[in-house]
Parts: structure tokens; C-alpha cells; sequence
């Protein structure tokens, strides 16, 4: 190659790697359509879900269960059956806690609602694919709970509000559970 | 200390979006560059790259590879840019010359700089699509051919071929230039 021919090239390339800068603005824009698509995953009761919310409606369980009209709580970002899940006593909602877990051998749910699973009432939940949920009567009111994975590790709901005060010094979400409007 | 793709992915699907934007600053700079020039134009850069970002972050599930994040970001705005430019052609634009993509070079070079950088970028747009892509990724975006094969699907002869071209091309329409 021609000496000449080299060094064009050479400052062709010099010349368009230098940096080219985004206004941030660009950035605010980006979070705007993220924030909006997370804004529908949560009333869709998907939050925090996102790796496995396609495989959930296409599982024969799930996707009955979504046939049957789940409703989702939006603020909450916890789906609640309103209609097939299991039959809640007066004054309950059925709510479904959801987390995704993919390499957790156990995961279950305890809160106030069951007096934080002390006397081995914590709710066991079920694996689909790493996605681990069980449906429960909770009474209505404001809860706090959190899930605990493989007995040993507690962690918040990442799609719920934190709770202030944390039981025991762990971390806890925030459930309220409102009166059916049938 | 800065905290990983993988770690800002594992966040973003589990529910904290603000981790998102995080991702989102890393490689706003970094990718604009490859689509000003691949697009020729700030405006469709800027959509394309947008276009890209809110895409990766509705299929983040599908991110296998989370600590290559930013390697599949790119695989996607690459797809952007040629779904944008044959969007283009469709509608009988050519390939735009912005001064708004050139405005770090102006405020940070001398006349001429800015001027050879300017034909620069009418150069690049007068190659075909194939090629520019084909010579962004490799000279300017500095990827081996096998990288480059995997995010176009495009075999590695075919690549080699387009850069050669591309190049031979560049030489000619700019060697008045650079001899001026």
C-alpha cells in the first residue's frame, strides 16, 4: 500500500473516532419511555418481572389465571385474583406475591399477615421457571412482609414500596389490601 | 466504585428502573458516534439511539449475557441504523450532511480541521450502506471480523470485501483533499 494511501486512512479514522457528545437531555428523554413501559408492567402486575412476564402468561397455569381477569394492584406492583384465586374469608383479599429468583431453591412470604412465618405459617411459594409466587388470604389494611429466600436471606419485594420501620432489622415492603368493590 | 453492567441489569429487572438510566449514560457517547456517521445526521442518530435503548430495555430478559450488556446495546442499534437508513432510501432522502453532527469538531478544531471533517462525511455518505457499516465497525468502532460478523450476520469474506471497497472509495473521493 502506498505510503500516502496509508496515512489518509489513518486520518480518516483519527478523524472519525473522535467522541461525539449527547446532550443529557437524551438521557431524560430514554427514561421517559422506560419509565412509561415500567409504569404499564406494573399495572399489568409484571414489575420487576421483566424476565419472565412473557413466560408466565404462555405457562397452562398462569395463562388461565390471566384468562380468569388478574387484576393487578398498580401502586403496589402485586397481582390479586379476584375472581378464581383461592376462596378468601370475610374481610380477606386473595393477593398473589410474585418474585423472581431464577437460582433460589426456596422462597417463601412472611409478614405481619401471618405473624412473619414464626410459628411456620410462612407462605411457601411455587416455582415457575424462576419465578416463584403463591396466592394467599390477606386481611385488608396496610401490611408490611417480605419474602425470605432459601430460609435464610430476606429481601424487600423490589416492586413494592419499602417499608420505614423494619421488623426485626430487615428489609420489608409495604402491602395495603383493599375491600373488594364487588 | 462504578457498579457493573451485570449489576446495573440485575437491578433493572428486578424491579429498580433508575438503574436503567445508569446504562443509559454509559453508552449514550459511546454509540452516538457510531450512528452520527453511520446515519449521517444528528436527529435520526439521536432517534436511532433512543430507538435502541428503549428497545434493549423491554427485552433486558433476553440480555444473556449481562456483563456484555453494552456489546449487545450495540448489536441492536446497529439493526436501528439500517432499519433507519432503508426507511430513508424508501422515502428518496440521501444521505445528509448535518453541521449539528459535526458541532464538537467545530468547537474544538481549527477551520480547516472542521472542513476535512467535513469530507469526511460526505465521503462516508457516498458510500453504499453496506460498506460504511462495514468500515465503521471495523476501523472506527475497531472490531475484529468475527465480531463484526456475529452482529451483522453477515460473513466474514463478504465483510472483508466491503471494507476493502469502502476504503479504496474513501481514498479516491478524498485523496483531492488531503493532497490540497
Amino acid at each position: 500500500m502506498p505510503e500516502w494511501q496509508r496515512s489518509t486512512l489513518e486520518l480518516i479514522v483519527e478523524e472519525l473516532q473522535r467522541p461525539i457528545r449527547i446532550d443529557e437531555s437524551f438521557d431524560r428523554r430514554v427514561m421517559v419511555h422506560v419509565r412509561r413501559t415500567y409504569a404499564r408492567r406494573r399495572r399489568r402486575g409484571v414489575a420487576g418481572l421483566m424476565a419472565s412476564a412473557s413466560r408466565i402468561t404462555h405457562h397452562p397455569v398462569w395463562a388461565a389465571a390471566v384468562a380468569a381477569g388478574i387484576v393487578a394492584v398498580a401502586t403496589l406492583g402485586i397481582v390479586r385474583g379476584r375472581q378464581h384465586a383461592p376462596v378468601a374469608e370475610v374481610g380477606h383479599e386473595p393477593v398473589q406475591f410474585v418474585l423472581v429468583a431464577p437460582t433460589a431453591k426456596s422462597v417463601a412470604v412472611v409478614g405481619d399477615f401471618n405473624d412473619w412465618g414464626l410459628n411456620d405459617s410462612a407462605l411457601v411459594a411455587t416455582n415457575h421457571e424462576g419465578v416463584w409466587s403463591v396466592t394467599a388470604p390477606v386481611p385488608t389494611g396496610v401490611h408490611r412482609y417480605a419474602y425470605v429466600v432459601n430460609g435464610k436471606d430476606w429481601v424487600a419485594d423490589p416492586s413494592a414500596p419499602r417499608s420505614a420501620a423494619d421488623d426485626f432489622g430487615m428489609p420489608s415492603s409495604v402491602l395495603v389490601v383493599e375491600g373488594s368493590t364487588k | 466504585m462504578e457498579s457493573s453492567d451485570a449489576d446495573l441489569v440485575t437491578r433493572v429487572l428486578h424491579g429498580d428502573v433508575n438503574a436503567y438510566g445508569a446504562l443509559v449514560t454509559r453508552y449514550r457517547d459511546r454509540y452516538a458516534r457510531y450512528a452520527v456517521h453511520m446515519l449521517g445526521n444528528r436527529e435520526d442518530a439521536e432517534e436511532a439511539l433512543q430507538d435502541a435503548f428503549t428497545r434493549a430495555y423491554r427485552s433486558l430478559a433476553r440480555c444473556e449475557e449481562p456483563e456484555r450488556f453494552g456489546a449487545w446495546l450495540f448489536r441492536i442499534l446497529v439493526n436501528r441504523c439500517r432499519t433507519s437508513g432503508a426507511r430513508r432510501v424508501r422515502r428518496g432522502q440521501t444521505f445528509v450532511h448535518d453541521e449539528g453532527a459535526l458541532m464538537n469538531a467545530s468547537q474544538e478544531h481549527p477551520a480547516e480541521q472542521t472542513m476535512w471533517r467535513e469530507e469526511i462525511e460526505r465521503a462516508l455518505g457516498e458510500l453504499s450502506a453496506d460498506q460504511r457499516e462495514a468500515f465503521l465497525l471495523k476501523y472506527v468502532e475497531d472490531l475484529g471480523y468475527d465480531e463484526m460478523s456475529e452482529i451483522t450476520g453477515v460473513g466474514v469474506s463478504a465483510l472483508k470485501m466491503r471494507v476493502m471497497r469502502a476504503c479504496d472509495r474513501l481514498r479516491t473521493l478524498l485523496r483531492e483533499v488531503h493532497s490540497a
